[in-house]
């Protein structure tokens, strides 16, 4: 059922080809597909503009049911539609290169009839520069196009009707029935002349692709609990990591609401520094070396321009520019403004140097790989920045719009860069040099941490020095080794944590004011950094609890928005986001690991 | 004699340079999706990567063909300079549009689709249409501009390099 024209946000599942991905509703609406890339302007934008955006339908033309998964081991999404007339289904992919001539991008829609005889429908309108143009329709001999500038799509189609223009949408009615096969392909270009691809070569593809991500998924290296879940999050990322550079986005959309009708609407489609630890530890424990390395390589090109200083996020081109600015866009049920770009980028934040050691720390340790002499002088500059910087205050993990405070997690984490590039040092990965600086100054911010953002009071460290409220991002203490295994201050944060912010299954990130009006969901990252921390601090039953809950929250094909509405379920903001598949990754490990170490020796992190 | 061909020749290595790098402006800008080097290139391969490289060596070596024939005219005219180069060069841009690719290229190309095309067995280029426009409206004054800076080229250096 749509809401004024927009599905719930549950109610999608992405496909892609790890350049860009595209947004299928359960009715088998595509609302959402930038072209050609994940930062390039939607082409179909339905999803933020349900009358300018952009669409492209395929369903039956009869009242239906719809059920849906992915392909096993694969990002190919099946959906089934019932009908009084039958039953359809419909396998949705974005289809990878093979070595024949293919369009620069691919959407292949595969539909079979399985039973009866089904009236059916599909609709593309598309819509360049985000709604801004319908560009120009037209015809290269019996195929409809759409031009716009450089770009342009195709809409192919065989045995699905006869297609017409009206409207600025070309769609066509058809009938098919048991035992047959229709094709609706969307083929897109920029700047070079389009390729109409033959029907035998996009089932040809298509059969590559499934084959492709049945490899891929089927050589994870992951055999501990909630395998399923595990390795669709780990398809789910691999979607949104940008082939051509190995950036990663934090997910495939911008400015799907973290309040309906609220102003919290941010672009995602960046690569953020913070994210990097998390994705390089799940890539390398999950076996996908090529990938961490890659990544790992792209963060290096990235920061070359900026360092020893570190930009918050960058473009997936390793650029450093993200301009934020607002388009003109009804947004998903209203929520304004609609933006592009991301302002956060000019924030300072201090926490990103330690994510960014960690990194390097973790590529280095856990990929068995030598830094190069280059590597190690930047590790050696950052730790000399961050001896200079670490008592000023930022805008922390939050990238809260307020006032600049002196953030615990910031302080910690600031921690976590030397104590990194110590071990490195120790390692000789890294210039030793300044090392005995680094150690006094680690021990300055330890002294920093636990006597002016511990609370006797409230017996836990809190958000902010002189603070009294607590924040989720104090969980990543004991993951990132922070007091050592079982520190009794850490433990007992966890606890405040868990009773000042859990609803449920959910926890907020912080309840206190953060300088922007409105509210905003559960963060579902910081629910399962919770079940990570409970397991780490040995309370594994109450972790494998908690996990196995909110697993229970997936949507039908097992992915998460950013947040979720703690009453309803309702999922808000950007969809699907690598943080909480990330998180429930590292949570699923940890828990794993701490049923295996109840039964062997305990293995512990790095700590103060 | 053999000099003016010469400083032809090099002025046309130069000129494709030139002509080259304002079409990928062109397209980078969005004027058009016209793109020669890919064009020439998948008449020989259907391997994206190959068809760059070839299309380019071909691009390049019709552009030093071309400068012969410049400098053939200016042989011929006993007249020869910047100017004249840039009169021929908007010559060159009409016929490239009306007949060389919207016409023969098609013919000799397997993967460009005409009225003729009728089997679904291989994936089709998009045919350019007449003054190439299928690539985008602008697309004719881009080959103009490109080919008049070719034969500007071109016509400079037979002056200066003969």
């Amino acid at each position: 059922m749509r809401h004024g024209g927009y599905r719930p946000l549950r109610d999608y599942a992405i496909i892609g080809d790890g350049r860009t991905a595209a947004l299928v509703a359960s009715d088998g609406t595509i609302d959402w597909l930038c072209l050609p890339n994940f930062d390039s302007p939607s082409v179909f934008g339905a999803v933020l503009d349900t009358n300018r955006g952009g669409a492209f339908s395929l369903q039956p033309s009869v009242p239906f049911t719809s059920s849906r998964r992915y392909l096993p081991g694969s990002n190919l999404l099946e959906t089934t539609f019932t009908t009084d007339h039958g039953r359809v289904r419909l396998v949705d992919a974005i289809t990878l290169p093979d070595a024949s001539l293919a369009p620069l991008r691919e959407l292949a829609r595969v539909v079979d009839g399985v039973e009866g005889s089904v009236p059916m429908e599909w609709s593309a309108s598309p819509r360049f520069a985000y709604g801004a143009s319908s560009g120009t329709p037209g015809w290269r001999g019996h195929v409809p196009v759409a031009t716009c500038g450089a770009d342009a799509v195709a809409l192919m189609s065989w045995d699905a009707g006869s297609p017409s223009w009206r409207d600025g949408a070309v769609g066509a009615s058809w009938t098919i029935e048991k035992g047959r096969r229709s094709i609706v392909a969307l083929a897109a270009t920029r700047g070079e002349p389009m390729i109409f691809p033959a029907r035998s070569a996009i089932e040809s593809r298509l059969a590559s692709t499934e084959r492709f991500w049945n490899g891929w998924s089927s050589t994870r290296t992951y055999d501990g609990p909630w395998r399923d879940e595990v390795v669709r999050s780990a398809l789910a990322l691999k979607l949104m990591i940008f082939a051509p550079t190995g950036a990663s986005v934090a997910a495939p959309t911008t400015s799907l609401p973290e309040e309906i009708g609220g102003i919290r609407n941010w672009d995602y489609r960046f690569c953020w520094i913070r994210d990097s630890a998390f994705m390089i530890d799940a890539l390398l424990r999950l076996g996908c070396r090529a990938e961490a390395q890659a990544l790992f390589w792209w963060f290096m090109q990235a920061t070359a321009l900026t360092t020893p200083r570190l930009q918050v996020l960058y473009r997936l081109d390793g650029s450093p520019d993200a301009a934020e600015r607002i388009l003109p866009l009804d947004g998903y049920r209203g929520s304004r403004p609609v933006r592009i770009g991301n302002g956060a980028v000019a924030q300072y934040q201090l926490d990103l140097y330690g994510d960014l050691l960690e990194t390097i720390w973790l590529y280095a340790k856990g990929g068995e790989h030598r830094l190069d002499g280059d590597t190690g002088t930047r590790v050696a500059e950052m730790a000399d920045h961050v001896c200079s910087i670490w008592r000023q205050p930022d805008a922390g993990i939050w990238e809260v719009r307020d006032e600049p405070r002196h953030f615990t997690h910031s302080k910690v984490m600031c921690w976590v860069a030397l104590d990194r590039a110590i071990r490195l040092a120790e390692e000789d990965d890294v210039p030793r040099a300044h090392v005995s600086r680094w150690k006094r100054e680690a021990a300055a911010i330890v002294e920093f941490v636990e006597s002016q953002c511990w609370s006797e009071a409230r017996q836990s460290f809190v958000q902010y020095a002189g603070g009294n409220t607590v924040d989720a991002s104090l969980l990543m203490l004991s993951l990132m080794g922070y007091g050592g295994e079982r520190n009794s201050r850490v433990l007992a944060t966890v606890d405040a944590v868990a009773r000042d912010l859990q609803r449920g299954p959910f926890v907020y990130r912080y309840l206190n004011d953060d300088g922007l009006p409105g509210s905003e969901g559960c963060f579902l990252n910081c629910s399962f950094w919770l079940a990570g921390a409970l397991a780490r601090a040995g309370k594994v039953a109450d972790a494998h609890a908690l996990m196995t809950d909110l697993l229970s929250r997936a949507n039908d094909v097992g992915l998460y928005a950013e947040e979720i509405e703690p009453e309803t379920g309702a999922f808000l903001g950007n969809f699907p986001q690598a943080l909480v598949h990330l998180s429930l990754i590292d949570a699923a490990l940890a828990i794993g690991e701490a049923e295996q170490a109840s039964q062997g020796p305990k293995k512990g992190k790095a700590s103060a | 004699m053999i000099e003016l061909y010469r400083a032809a020749i090099a002025g046309g290595l130069l000129g494709t340079v030139v002509m080259t790098t304002i079409l990928r402006a062109a397209s980078e800008l969005g004027l058009t999706r016209m793109d020669l080097p890919f064009l020439l290139g998948t008449a020989v391969t259907d391997n994206r990567r190959r068809a760059r490289i070839y299309g380019h060596l071909a691009h390049f070596a019709l552009g030093l063909l071309f400068a012969v024939g410049y400098a053939f005219v200016f042989d011929a005219t006993g007249r020869a300079g910047w100017a004249i180069g840039m009169g021929i060069g908007a010559v060159h841009a009409s016929f490239v549009a009306t007949t060389l690719v919207n016409v023969i290229l098609p013919i000799i190309h397997s993967r460009i689709g005409t009225p003729e095309t009728g089997a679904d067995e291989v994936a089709l280029l998009e045919a350019p249409g007449f003054m190439m426009l299928n690539y985008g409206r602008s697309t004719f004054l881009v080959t103009l501009l490109g080919h008049m800076a070719y034969g500007a080229t071109v016509g400079w250096a037979c002056v200066n390099m003969s």
